[in-house]
């Protein structure tokens, strides 16, 4: 006997009512979820100068407005420029301590969990507060080191959640396998263990990477009008106009941030569909 | 609020279930007596336990009626069957104690309170777990866990309980130990009992009859005896006991009134003449007797001993007859009884009456 | 001896002894647990450094500022703005996490019980929010709620207003705006709990006689109590640090924690006010996370994958 939820198990009439009452609420529920999204891709093609809707016609001048202005160009280069050693640097740090954690002995193991995953549970404004001073004293303000170190503190627990993940998905036996059999420590590492959790590697940076492209609170504190993140300059935008140039950028984000993390999904993916053909 | 009430008969009428183009269960005629212990026995995938959801409600029949004392429930949802279930996880609630859990049925059915609290506790004792009455589920062993389960499904005194392999997750020791518990427990209570199980054992231990079901067919039903001895077909004949399975190719008139049936596989059997015709020949094991020299049985076959495996408490041989013909036999192990070794040559024999005919 | 990498001269024997286990100096045994035990420093300095010493900073300048005083303290609990708003926040909280919670649970309960293609769909459907940043999802209701926005034109064409309402700059904009972002947190732990409801209790509910409501309230909404606990503290815990959602859609009225203390470095350039507040921020974030961890020996984030 199957299971089935507990719709199913009412009987003809009743099930049928339930059924689409159900279906119904789901449509209302992702159409109030994914609405304001489709709104800002719509305008971002609007041909109307202020952000009225329904846009009476359709265009690519804003588009281009994006790609004329250096502004959007330096505010993009910027965020590239932080985002990607912001990953790299996380995926360091975080794989570090789930190697550490997971396969080692440590004293006040549950203290160490919590200081992994404490950026992630801390509203940023506090950690952009006590983090700017202490840059200052360390002469860092205004540089692109400051936002990268800001953005490093909270990519870290997403890369250590997703490393730790992808070592409980496999025995530790097979570590210590390989170093019974002679291998070293980077060795094993790079050998045996790498190719074990490389997944769980990439999409902690991936996630890093995105999560450091659409961060804006600790951006506010930590960037100067020389490092200014792309964030940042659409808050700066927010408050004077209104403009879909706006949208626009919104858009491109949006596709940019679509397609690294449905690229890290497809990856997961993968390891569990390769997981489910293994004995 | 009960709507059957009794202990119950059980008629499954005509039912069947079809998943598109593949038949779970083909069209079953089954009764059950009032407070009969009824084994349904077969592998997986055989039925048993489409024909038990169905009882119980969760399966709904795509053709056939089943009914509990003549009154028609096919239609009827589980809640208002009053039918009890043992599952095979337990399936305790496990933010319940177990006197909560055991009452849920009664609260379910609207009893108050006074009434709640010492059947609770009259049904804890029956399985002897009052002790453990503020217990959570997790904190009993499995076994304690499953008397949990039968009293939870018996309290309201359903008229009919079905048991889907609920001792399937237990191991060997503990599994006959609650076989004991559900026996007295079905003497003490009378409810009418359907047991799914794939064990052969488990049936005949506990069942006053068994259903023998196979690709959705039952194929036999009746005592364990009946089916052990009479056989109707070789998967049957397979299932229950063990077999050695024979291909009749004719039959013939013998002397002095007596019949032999021909085989496919070089032999010559004489059969009681009670005994119809069928197809095939099931001669059982444990009814061959082998010795050095022959004896005055009716069937006497030479033959040369080409294995042989122990068990607890008998020798199973391998006797190759001809080059076509290695049967089974099964030895108990009686101290005082001669053993045999490979290699050596002895006579496999039995009486003609141990010749099973069955259809196929 | 039969040939053989043993005994074969171009494989001659290494002399590398087995590292399960060998002695140290002090005592102390050397193995490969040992070892990765000190892959957790480098990660523990960083994190020491720029984020326990920034905390330790702020706290201790809430006191410390400019002389050893409580005084920002005093201003905090003595002004009603700060207070109101600190207020505000925690309602603002609580009102986005039961509305969260009411329409979360029927949808997480239709991806939970759809089969396949179905359900993978609406898993990307749901996370993908998550991918676009919080200041794009604040803007998009921005649009949709100005004047001349399109939530005003459907309910003018519908006839139910007869002028646009002034729905930016209110409560109701904030909650709105704050609902739809924080309902994926919402979502996907209830999800998780419910594929991991035990199918056959409720099976087992029905057969002792609980009617399908019956069961539904008695038995499966506290099998994904779990779920319903870690949603709600995720979201209510997250809600208390926002600020673009509220800096968008609020106005002066609506000013929640983490808006007052950016106000309060960027207006008013006062540092320890601001490490004040903070700390105020910090103790009630991390005594909730207590609460919650009390409560259930859980970890959010770990509901979160």
């Amino acid at each position: 006997m199957s299971g089935r939820p507990i719709i199913a198990s009412t009987q003809g009439f009743e099930r049928d009512v339930t059924r689409w009452i159900l279906r119904g609420y789901t449509v209302l529920a992702f159409t109030f979820l994914l609405l304001p999204i489709a709104i800002i891709v719509l305008m971002s093609f609007s041909n109307q100068r202020y952000m009225g809707f329904p846009p009476p016609g359709w265009t690519l001048h804003w588009y281009e407005a994006v790609r004329e202005q250096p502004r959007w160009l330096t505010a993009t280069i910027n965020s590239f420029c932080i985002g990607i050693p912001t990953a790299l640097l996380a995926i360091v740090f975080g794989t570090l301590a789930a190697l550490g954690i997971a396969r080692g002995d440590v004293r006040f193991r549950k203290f160490l969990l919590l200081l992994m995953m404490a950026p992630m549970m801390l509203p940023h404004v506090i950690i952009a507060i006590g983090l700017y001073p202490t840059l200052v004293d360390m002469r860092l303000q205004d540089s692109y080191i400051a936002v990268i170190i800001g953005h490093t503190v909270i990519g870290v627990p997403l890369v250590f959640i997703t490393v730790t993940a992808s070592l409980r998905s496999y025995p530790a036996s097979l570590d210590l396998a390989a170093r019974t059999l002679g291998a070293g420590t980077w060795q094993a590492f790079r050998r045996v263990t790498l190719p074990m959790i490389w997944v769980g590697i990439v999409s902690g940076g991936l996630l890093a990477f995105a999560t450091s492209f659409d961060e804006l609170m600790l951006a506010l504190f930590l960037t100067s009008p020389g490092t200014e993140t792309l964030p940042r300059l659409i808050w700066d935008q927010l408050s004077f106009a209104l403009s879909p140039t706006l949208a626009a950028v919104a858009t491109l984000i949006l596709v940019l941030s679509v397609l690294l993390q449905g690229f890290a999904v497809y990856l997961g993916a993968r390891r569990s569909a390769l997981k489910r053909a293994q004995p | 609020m009960s709507d059957v009430k009794g202990f119950a008969e059980l008629r499954f009428d005509g039912v069947a279930k079809r998943y598109g183009e593949i038949v779970a269960l083909h069209p079953t005629h089954l009764v059950i007596q009032p407070g009969e212990f009824f084994a349904l026995l077969g592998p997986s995938g055989s039925g048993k336990t489409t024909l038990l959801g169905m009882a119980a409600g969760f399966v709904s029949p795509t053709e056939g009626r089943i009914l509990v004392n003549g009154q028609d429930i096919t239609r009827m949802p589980p809640e208002r069957r009053n039918i009890g279930m043992v599952f095979q996880n337990y399936s305790l609630f496990p933010f319940l104690t177990v006197a909560a859990n055991v009452a849920f049925p009664l609260e379910m059915r609207k009893h108050p309170k006074a009434e709640i609290v010492p059947r609770v506790r009259q049904m804890l004792a029956m399985v002897r777990l009052e002790h453990l009455a503020d217990r959570l589920p997790a904190e009993l062993s499995g076994g304690q866990q499953q008397r949990v389960a039968l009293a939870r499904a018996a309290v309201y005194n359903p008229s009919v309980l079905l048991m889907d392999e609920p001792l399937g997750a237990l191991d060997k020791n503990l599994r006959e130990e609650m076989q004991d518990e559900i026996k007295r427990f079905h003497a003490q209570f009378g409810a009418t009992v359907i047991y799914v199980t794939h064990d052969q054992h488990e049936a005949a231990f506990m069942a006053d009859r068994i259903a023998i079901l196979n690709h959705g067919r039952i194929e036999q039903a009746g005592p364990q005896s009946e089916l052990y001895e009479r056989p109707n077909n070789a998967f049957v004949a397979g299932f229950l006991g063990e077999a050695n399975l024979l291909h009749v190719t004719a039959y013939a008139a013998g002397e002095a009134g007596s019949r032999s049936v021909a085989t496919q596989e070089g032999l010559r059997l004489v059969v009681s003449g009670t005994v119809q015709t069928g197809r095939m020949v099931c001669i059982r094991p444990a009814n061959i007797t082998l010795s050095p020299a022959p004896l005055s049985y009716a069937n006497t076959f030479a033959g040369k001993v080409v294995d042989l495996v122990h068990a607890a408490d008998s020798i199973r041989y391998r006797v190759q007859l001809n080059d076509q013909c290695q049967i089974s036999v099964r030895v108990t192990s009686r101290r005082a009884d001669a053993r045999f070794e490979k290699g050596q040559e002895v006579y496999a024999q039995w009486e003609p009456e141990d010749v099973l005919l069955m259809e196929n | 001896m039969r040939p053989g990498p043993l005994t074969d001269p171009a494989f001659p024997p290494t002399n590398a002894a087995p590292r399960q286990q060998y002695r140290l100096a002090h005592g102390k045994y050397w193995s490969i647990a040992r070892e990765h035990a000190w892959m957790v420093v480098p990660p523990v300095a960083f994190l020491g450094v720029f984020l326990l010493l920034p905390l330790a900073r702020v706290v201790f300048s809430s006191f410390a500022q400019p002389t050893w005083t409580l005084g920002n303290y005093a201003k905090v609990f003595d002004e009603s703005f700060y207070l109101r708003s600190f207020w505000y926040t925690i309602e603002v909280a609580f009102c986005v996490t039961v509305v969260c919670l009411v329409i979360a649970y029927p949808l997480a309960y239709a991806i939970a019980n759809s089969r396949g293609r179905s359900q993978k769909l609406m898993s990307v459907l749901v996370l993908l929010p998550l991918w676009t940043s919080v200041v794009i999802r604040s803007y998009a209701w921005l649009i949709l709620f100005q004047r001349q926005g399109p939530v005003n034109s459907i309910l003018l064409a519908l006839g139910w207003i007869d002028e646009p309402l002034k729905i930016l700059q209110t409560s109701t904009a904030v909650e709105i705006g704050m609902v739809h972002i924080l309902l994926p947190f919402m979502i996907l732990p209830l999800v998780s709990a419910m594929l991991k409801v035990d199918r056959t209790l409720l099976r087992a509910a029905r057969v002792l006689g609980a009617r399908p409501v019956k069961v539904f309230t008695r038995i499966y909404i506290r099998l994904t109590l779990p779920g319903i606990t870690a949603g709600c503290a995720l979201v209510f815990i997250t809600s208390l640090g926002f600020f673009i959602t509220p800096s968008l859609l609020g106005g002066a009225q609506q000013t929640m924690a983490a808006m007052m203390i950016e106000q309060a470095v960027s207006v008013f350039l006062n540092w320890p006010l601001a490490s004040a507040l903070s700390t105020v921020l910090l103790a009630m974030t991390v005594s909730l996370y207590l609460i919650y961890a009390k409560l259930t020996g859980g970890e959010i984030g770990m509901a979160l994958k």
